[in-house]
């Protein structure tokens, strides 16, 4: 009897223990984590014209993160104007690198016309993008102490969510995403969209993108660009911030992976593309390679 | 004494089990603003933070986690009458730099 009685006591607090953990894992109804891109709800429009943007645009590594975070800051209008001269400094200064990314976006264009791209040109043209996006960082530092100097302390802690929001976006969609994906908002999902694939061209892209894994992804350290987005992001946040002192320099190494991504993805969807379609997508990638960012800063 | 010492316990977790469901049941499950909202939504700035207006509420960050106001703030009540929430469209924005950029040749 003693002993039915000890049995039942434990069922029943083992019970009570059990739905008080379960209770305690409970998403709370005031508080949650940090946005996680892999795990948030579908993209809407801004989101996959976002995606799209860093799937074609790495020139500047993390310093093009912060200066596309200004698009969005939201700084009141007073300092808009001083906001925007920042901004226009930070693109002046990553010209150089821009240029280089151009080159990159017109000798893909011209291979995909001409039905082969010349993966060695293109390669060649990565090379100087990755040592020109390599020099941003040291460019931009007068910049950011300028800019660190006119924000009031919760607009550099939204600056920080910012870089790191876009980080996030680019490294889901430039390291993450399945190359070989044919999901919502995936790049195979807007070649379609752009020039009407066909269910049968889709299918025989992913196959060829999965057999053939893009070129120098082994290289990719994704912890180099994260050490570099939080060292920036914890330093700005801070009363004084001295540029200089963020020592992480991953931009060379980002606009690197960004671009030999996007290049391996062209070269291997080229030869399966119609002439029409190929025309279509080439007319795209020299619209990308004219991007020309003005002072949007809000 | 051990037998009430025994239904005393649990009688105890019984009632704190009991107690606890109903709590469960009843939590809402937030979502909140994901990564490529914080990058293209302009927010407000709010009590020293900046607000963002996502899933019909208002989410700010309190050092690395994210809250949010159950009830609307008045003053961001206010703004959200008197000014759409802007977003940031980066493809949209190029075709029309692009565009301005064709007409002004």
């Amino acid at each position: 009897m003693r002993f039915l009685r000890l049995t039942g006591l434990a069922m029943v607090f083992g019970f009570g223990l059990s739905a008080a953990a379960a209770y305690a894992q409970a998403p709370s109804p005031t508080a949650g984590g940090a946005p996680a891109a892999s795990a948030s709800p579908a993209e809407d429009q801004a989101g996959l014209e976002l995606k799209e943007h860093h799937r074609h645009h790495h020139h500047g590594g993390v310093t093009k993160f912060i200066a596309m975070s200004l698009d969005t800051l939201g700084t009141d209008d007073a300092k808009r104007p001083q906001i925007e001269k920042l901004q226009s400094d930070l693109h002046a200064e990553m010209a150089g690198a821009r240029e280089a990314e151009k080159s990159v976006l017109l000798t893909l264009a011209d291979g995909i016309a001409a039905g082969t791209v010349d993966a060695a040109k293109v390669d060649a043209a990565i090379a100087k993008l990755t040592a020109a996006a390599d020099g941003v960082h040291g460019a931009s530092l007068d910049t950011l102490n300028k800019l660190h100097a006119i924000l009031s302390p919760p607009e550099r802690a939204a600056l920080a969510d910012k870089v790191e929001a876009h980080w996030e976006v680019w490294h889901q969609s430039n390291n993450e995403a399945d190359p070989a994906g044919r999901e919502h908002g995936g790049r195979l999902a807007r070649l379609t969209e752009e020039v009407g694939l066909t269910p049968d061209q889709v299918t025989k892209m992913s196959a060829a993108l999965h057999a053939a894994p893009a070129g120098g992804s082994a290289k990719f350290d994704p912890q180099k660009g994260e050490a570099h987005v939080k060292a920036f992001a914890t330093a700005f946040v801070g009363d004084t911030f001295d540029a200089k002192a963020v020592t992480s320099n991953a931009n060379g190494q980002l606009a690197s992976r960004g671009a030999t991504r996007m290049a391996h993805f062209y070269e291997t969807v080229t030869p399966l593309l119609t002439p029409e379609q190929r025309t279509k997508l080439a007319a795209n990638l020299r619209e990308h390679a004219n991007y020309q960012p003005s002072p949007s800063a809000k | 004494m051990n037998r009430r010492l025994v239904t005393t316990l649990a009688g105890a977790v019984v009632a704190s089990c009991l107690a606890s469901t109903p709590a469960r049941a009843g939590v809402e499950i937030q979502i909140f603003p994901p990564s490529w909202f914080i990058a293209t939504a302009r927010p407000v700035y709010y009590e020293g933070h900046a607000s963002y207006w996502y899933g019909n509420r208002w989410h700010y960050r309190d050092g690395g986690r994210w809250r949010s106001y159950n009830d609307e703030p008045s003053n961001l009540h206010e703004y959200r009458g008197r000014r759409e929430p802007e977003r940031h469209y980066y493809e949209r924005e190029h075709e029309r730099r692009h565009w301005e950029h064709d007409r002004d040749r």
